[in-house]
């Protein structure tokens, strides 16, 4: 139970994740109904820093339910502090992440994956509603216009990152590139291996010293 | 009977901040919500700024009301919460939407008949304090912003407890008194010359809406109803604070 904060708050959060996820999800029928077949499943989701509960019931029309307080059995738990929870959104890989991070996940993993691979399969149809208000053709024409927008906006953000990366690997030799870090450690590992069998052949050498001759 | 015990002994009550006689509070409520039952959703909305949505939306998590229970919603008014209920009990559960004041179940009546919300639900206009239903019959009761008004409120809370089913569940959401003093006071100010003056504006009446914010500081604090709860003979009995404690909703189990 989330005694610490205000119910109202977390209410208000919750209801306005919960109505734009049920949004797109109307905009996307077949993902609604993978999600009603996942039906009665119970999520939840606990944040230890802050101290936090969520839970996430699948409700048989193929909606969510997003609610702080559950007196329903979980299907599945998933524990873990807000840095985990962060890493997971932003994760070019959220399965793998999933899997790697510190989270915890207790009981039933299927509807977790589930519900990770549905999600990363929604597709939105976002020109449903424009069309709705606008039209066909102006609709339509707007909704490209955001498609283009989008796309170019995906594009720059990947363009910039790599520049970036370039500029500070090569331009900048404000890090050293990947490989050269890689042979780096390399040669830390030998450097160890060879301390260490040093080490070992000096207790040897000592062990043999103090051995009285006979 | 007891309203003629009243009469003679001439006990009092509180009506906002006035002190009047016992039998007179039940009128003078109800000519109050009279005057408010056309608005009184505008009126909510525009007073809490579309909060009580979310309060009345946690009280209903705190129900964890299944399918096919009954529940009973006191002082339903306009029939929100009824209306949300009746979707979750289903077809095999019941809601009855109880209220004192016909014009309230009227304007409830007729909105849940616009919204489709029909078959489950079941109208009935009664006293709070005197609960025309048998000994342990119902799952789940809720009284949402109607406790205040009740002339008996610890009659009204036996009432409550000899009709839920043992582990039933009664739940009050109720105007409550502020944690933090500085929010008091300006919450005093907003509900004592802002709350009168949306009145006036929106219902051509400032004393219904002056009387609701005097009510609202007469009524017992979260302890003190807590206290009154477990005196009826709830058990586990619990609050909890919403926006800063503006509102509390306190929940009780029948043992």
């Amino acid at each position: 139970m989330n005694t610490h904060h205000d119910p109202a708050i977390i209410t208000a959060v919750l209801m306005a994740a919960e109505g734009a996820i049920n949004r797109g999800l109307e905009l996307d029928p077949a993902s609604a109904r993978d999600l009603a077949d996942l039906s009665g499943t119970v999520l939840a989701i606990e944040c230890w820093a802050p101290a936090l509960e969520v839970f996430a019931i699948v409700e048989p029309e193929g909606r969510l339910h997003l609610t702080p307080y559950c007196e329903q059995a979980c299907s599945v738990r998933v524990r873990g502090g807000l840095n985990d929870y962060l890493a997971l959104t932003t994760a070019e890989d959220p399965a793998v992440t999933l899997i790697n991070s510190d989270l915890e996940i207790i009981g039933n993993s299927a509807p977790l994956i589930a519900l990770q691979t549905l999600v990363a399969k929604m597709q939105p149809d976002w020109e449903a509603p424009l069309v709705g208000v606008l039209g066909d053709v102006a609709g339509h024409q707007l909704a490209n216009l955001l498609r283009q927008i989008f796309q170019w906006g995906e594009a720059s953000s990947k363009s910039f990152r790599r520049q970036l990366s370039e500029f500070i690997l090569e331009e900048g030799r404000l890090s050293p590139p990947a490989a050269e870090l890689e042979y780096f450690y390399q040669e830390i590992d030998s450097l160890v291996l060879k301390v260490d069998r040093l080490e070992s052949r000096l207790k040897r050498l000592a062990q043999r010293l103090k051995t009285p001759a006979r | 009977m007891t309203d003629k015990t009243n009469a003679a002994s001439g006990e009092t009550t509180d009506f906002g901040f006035e002190t009047v006689n016992k039998n007179e509070k039940e009128g003078l409520v109800r000519g109050v919500f009279d005057s408010v039952a056309n608005r009184y959703d505008l009126m909510n909305d525009l007073m809490s700024a579309g909060i009580h949505r979310l309060w009345k939306r946690f009280t209903i998590e705190l129900s964890a009301v299944r399918p096919g229970q009954t529940v009973l919603d006191i002082a339903g008014g306009t029939g929100d919460l009824a209306a949300k209920f009746s979707r979750l009990v289903g077809d095999n559960g019941q809601v009855l939407l109880a209220d004192i004041n016909d014009s309230m179940l009227k304007v409830g009546r007729d909105r849940l008949l616009d919204s489709g919300a029909v078959g489950n639900l079941h109208m009935v206009q009664c006293d709070a304090q005197m609960l025309p239903f048998p000994d342990a019959s119902i799952d789940c009761i809720t009284i949402a912003f109607g406790l205040r008004n009740v002339t008996d409120k610890d009659m009204a809370l036996r009432s409550m407890e000899r009709i839920l089913k043992p582990g039933g569940r009664l739940l009050v959401l109720e105007f409550s008194k502020p944690v933090n003093p500085i929010f008091e006071k300006i919450y005093d100010t907003y509900s004592f010359r802002v709350l009168p003056l949306m009145g006036q504006l929106f219902n051509n009446d400032a004393d219904s809406y002056r009387y609701l914010a005097e009510s609202i500081r007469k009524h017992p604090d979260q302890d003190t109803l807590l206290g009154m709860m477990e005196d009826a003979g709830l058990v586990n009995c619990e609050y909890h604070n919403m926006t800063g404690g503006i509102v509390a909703v306190h929940r009780g189990i029948k043992a």
